[in-house]
């Protein structure tokens, strides 16, 4: 026998002795990569908190499965339409409720009317609540994701945000691309802590001002029913490359982790949830590299979550939240050995009825927004693309009486009315202006020169009126009233550019595009041309 | 004396054993430690008495693949009744409109409801329609059933919807730009048709500020198809915006218009806000009203507040602040030391505003009858050299 060959003997002994020791051993510890230039402070444990309840909110219901107050024909209806929630559940050890991907819809927009429609910080505020009433030891985390627009509004709108999740008292809080597009200062002052109460937002690889400002700690310990958690929070890499924000440092996702789990690990926690605003498929890589996470919360996939979670290939279950904050999903935990996990999918719907401090939080956001006006949130108004002016659609009545009394009688013509009924009202939300007056630009909620600028200074241009679809018919009306000269050539060149027909391919996809300005999924989801057009048509001569 | 070693059949096999048994032994383990993650849960929730339906759905899960926007596809559940007594479905709520669920239709019956016999099946048609900007899709439809241990099932269908094309990102944001600085910026067009895409044109919507842009367009090379699947091709969109916007909101729209071969435009807007260089952050800091607001304060407690001043552009640099004034004068202000973020773009120095308790008492709430307190600082900014923030604050006896 050569040395060779024993050696070679050896080697063939110790290679599969690695290979045999396969998949759990490789998986199990952490790969090892440089720290992060900051390391991750030692872990401090805190309670979750519980959210205070009136008692006399104790749900007489067997599981917490409605807000209180709401009846059973109600609870019934939308048990049918969106399925049973905690059906044949027992008190939980503990459990952790997931949210995230807000994207802005602080509250359903209530196009199609608010029962229809899921989502809002108030029916969440109202689910937490029916979970704490029924004494059921929760943690709540938020993979992030607040706001998905850039300006003022959205600043505001993210105060109101950070300010809802803190009075819910959320144990963790993460960061979306869209809330890291905000100026870095404005976020400092959103997520900072309020008196003895910790800032709720973390992140392990996102720092405002700088991972070493520790504006936001990069993990967090709670415990609840006896059970510690550890949360981790990141931002994926792929998510981060489009982060143009010089004030806020991102460093790799997986080196972030990597430094905070250490900390986790010394922690002892019974479990430990890892946040990651990143696609499923980055979300699952860092879910094989660190597989003592036994909840991975994912952004990114289809706009609802499926019904049941899947189990990733370490054990690990993986939560989709699905898009506009609409659903919270549940993973809890059993003493039960033969069931020690249970996971539920909860729609916020019209069942968790509304919670008082949101209502009035989304008053104060309201307020806000129309204490600031246009000019307080930066909304200068931009030219027409035709650089023509508005009207109003008072002054079409004159010539076009038949088109007039037929949209006087739409919905089209109380719009803005629809707004200012809203509980809090919104007639001073751009967001909701853009689809409800005349002279804005539906997708960009921003308004025309010349466009509606308010209900005393410009009552004219309210409601969704005529010249939203045929475009700004200042000069032609001032021709056809007598008020401006114009030749026969030029009073019909007027009257060609507000003409629409739908008589053709071509003219009725431009009609259609038009429509779903506003007619889009998000507030208008069933809009069809052909079913919608019949109920506002109003043709002259065939057009 | 020789010693005979096993041949490497024999190592290998053994190893191989143990290897198992560890790994094995060790995922059982963990099994036993983290029973939780050993798989799924299913709890009997109804003990059923008396004759009844029994409803049985080979699947309820249906992965569609892909399909382009506005197309359409549709499968079908099969529903089975192995109970002893007739199972009633009905049609329950869809997700969404892009689902629609029926009965397959019986010569009399109803799509919405249905009766099965025992021993007998139906089945469930799901459509669906690619709608949207494309991406993971996901939509179910639900049937209630009268099986006590089932009363509800919820049949999905998922995939991915592919899209004419996709904008990554879909706008250009710029917070908080430094009017002095340049920038440079890309968006990536990718196409998903069989033909490559050809720019017609590249315009900006504000003409005030187009002078300061300039645009430029390439095909995307074939390394970067491979982050949006099923991307064909696509254009590389490059901006650059040389110093001097004007200070407040940035409101551009770029405008590319491109054949694939069918005409298509899309807009990217450019938004942001161009400020000044140096800024304040902290959560005192009232940015709507550009106050640092303390608010009212005991002077027996006294009070804290910490906030950041951050410096940008291309005097960074040279920003050192120093403390000259404040008002009122019991107000205590340190400036540590300035540290880069990041990439060093930005310089951030923290501040401590004190106010010591035992302070006289003061009234600067902001009002005509009570003006702002102030904190003036040396900037070191040729630009700003000297920086006054307003402060509103009452320090009550």
């Amino acid at each position: 026998m050569t040395s060779k060959g024993r050696f070679s003997r050896l080697a063939a002994t110790a290679c599969v002795l690695l290979l045999g020791g396969v998949g759990w051993c490789l998986a199990a510890q952490p790969a090892t990569e440089a720290l992060p230039t900051t390391k991750a402070q030692p872990a401090t444990v805190q309670p979750a908190a519980v959210l205070p309840t009136d008692p006399a909110a104790k749900s007489s219901a067997a599981v917490p499965d409605r807000g209180p107050g709401v009846p059973d024909p109600l609870v019934q209806t939308f048990r049918d339409r969106n399925g049973s929630i905690f059906e044949g559940w027992k008190k939980p050890r503990a459990l952790v409720v997931v949210t995230g991907e807000l994207d802005g819809y602080i509250e359903p927009c209530g196009c199609t009317g608010k029962e229809n429609q899921k989502g809002g910080l108030s029916r969440r505020q109202n689910f937490l609540r029916a979970l704490a009433a029924a004494d059921w030891p929760v943690v709540a985390v938020d993979v992030g994701g607040q706001v998905k627009r850039f300006g003022r509004q959205s600043e505001i709108k993210f105060q109101s945000i950070a300010d809802g999740l803190r009075t819910m008292h959320y144990a963790a809080v993460g960061f979306g691309p869209g809330d890291l597009r905000l100026p870095a200062e404005e976020l400092v002052a959103a997520v900072a802590p309020v008196g003895d109460q910790p800032t709720p937002f973390v992140s392990a690889n996102v720092g405002l001002l700088g991972l070493d400002a520790n504006i936001t700690p990069r993990f967090r310990v709670v415990e609840a029913g006896g059970l510690r958690f550890g949360i981790v929070s990141v931002l994926g890499d792929t998510e981060a490359r489009q982060v143009r924000n010089d004030a806020i440092e991102i460093v790799p996702a997986a080196q972030a982790v990597e430094s905070a789990a250490a900390e986790l690990k010394k922690a002892k926690c019974a479990h430990q949830i890892l946040l990651s605003w990143a696609t499923p498929e980055e979300t699952q890589a860092l879910a094989a590299r660190f597989p003592q996470f036994d909840i991975v919360v994912t952004a990114g996939g289809a706009d609802e979550p499926p019904a049941e979670l899947p189990t990733l290939p370490g054990g690990a279950r993986l939560v989709e939240l699905g898009h506009k904050g609409m659903f919270a999903v549940v993973v809890a935990f059993f003493d039960d050995p033969q069931a020690p996990l249970r996971t539920q999918r909860v729609p916020l719907d019209a069942r968790w009825g509304e919670a008082a401090d949101m209502i009035r939080l989304l008053g104060t956001y309201q307020g806000q927004l129309e204490s600031l006006g246009l000019t307080g949130l930066g909304l200068a108004a931009v030219r027409h693309p035709t650089g023509r002016r508005f009207a109003g659609s008072a002054a079409c009545a004159d010539c076009h009486q038949h088109a007039y009394t037929v949209w006087k009688d739409t919905p089209h013509a109380t719009a803005l009315a629809t707004l200012e009924e809203q509980k809090p009202s919104r007639d001073g939300d751009p967001e909701c202006l853009s689809c409800h007056v005349v002279g804005w630009a539906p997708q960009r909620f921003e308004p025309f020169e010349g466009g509606f600028s308010g209900i005393k200074s410009t009552p004219h241009l309210a409601h969704q009126g005529c010249e939203n679809c045929h475009g700004p018919a200042a000069a032609h009306a001032a021709v056809e009233r007598g008020d401006v000269r114009a030749s026969v050539t030029e009073r019909d060149r007027l009257r060609g550019e507000v003409t629409m027909t739908i008589a053709t391919p071509e003219g009725k996809q431009r009609a259609i595009n038009n429509c779903l300005g506003c007619h889009d999924l998000d507030n208008s989801p069933q809009f069809d041309f052909d079913t919608y057009w019949p109920q506002v048509e109003h043709g002259e001569k065939g057009k | 004396m020789a010693m005979r070693l096993p041949s490497a059949w024999v190592v290998t096999a053994f190893a191989a054993c143990l290897g198992a048994a560890v790994g094995g032994g060790v995922a059982t383990l963990e099994a036993a430690s983290r029973p939780w993650r050993a798989g799924d849960f299913k709890v009997n929730v109804a003990q059923i008495s008396g004759p009844s339906p029994q409803v049985d759905v080979p699947e309820t899960q249906y992965a569609f693949g892909t399909v382009g926007v506005g197309a359409t596809g549709s499968h079908e559940f099969v529903i089975r009744n192995t109970g002893v007594a007739a199972l009633e479905l009905t049609k329950g709520a869809t997700s969404c409109t892009c689902t629609v669920s029926d009965f397959e239709e019986t010569e009399g019956g109803s799509t919405a409801t249905r009766v099965v016999p025992p021993g007998e099946s139906t089945k469930l048609r799901v459509q669906w329609r690619g709608k949207g900007e494309g991406g993971s899709f996901r939509q179910q439809a639900g049937v209630l059933t009268n099986d006590p241990r089932r009363p509800q099932i919820a049949f999905v269908v998922e995939g991915t919807v592919v899209p004419t094309y996709r904008t990554v990102p879909a706008a250009l944001t710029l917070p908080k730009h430094s009017s002095g600085n340049s920038v440079q910026a890309t968006v990536r067009i990718f196409t998903f048709g069989s033909e490559p895409a050809t720019v017609d044109s590249l315009t900006l919507s504000d003409e005030k500020t187009a002078q300061l842009f300039s645009l430029a367009s390439a095909p995307l090379d074939a390394a970067d198809l491979v982050e949006q699947a099923g991307a064909t091709g696509g254009l590389l969109i490059t901006v650059d915006i040389r110093p001097g916007l004007p200070l407040g909101p940035l409101r551009q729209t770029i405008k590319v218009v491109f054949r694939m071969p069918e005409e298509v435009a899309v807009e990217i807007p450019v938004e942001g806000s161009v400020t000044g260089d140096i800024a304040i952050a902290g959560k005192a800091w009232d940015s709507s009203n550009e106050v640092i607001s303390l608010g009212s304060v005991s002077s027996r407690t006294g009070r804290e507040a910490h906030l950041f001043l951050t410096a940008k552009g291309p005097h960074r640099k040279t920003v050192m602040p120093v403390v000259r004034e404040v008002v009122p004068e019991s107000l205590r202000v340190e400036i540590g030391e300035g540290k880069e973020v990041g990439s060093g773009a930005v310089i951030r120095f923290p501040i401590l505003i004190t106010i010591p308790s035992g302070s006289p008492p003061a009234n600067h709430l902001c009002s005509p009858q009570a003006p702002a307190g102030k904190i003036v600082l040396e900037t070191g900014h040729p630009d700003t050299p000297i920086l006054t923030i307003p402060v509103c604050v009452t320090i009550d006896p």
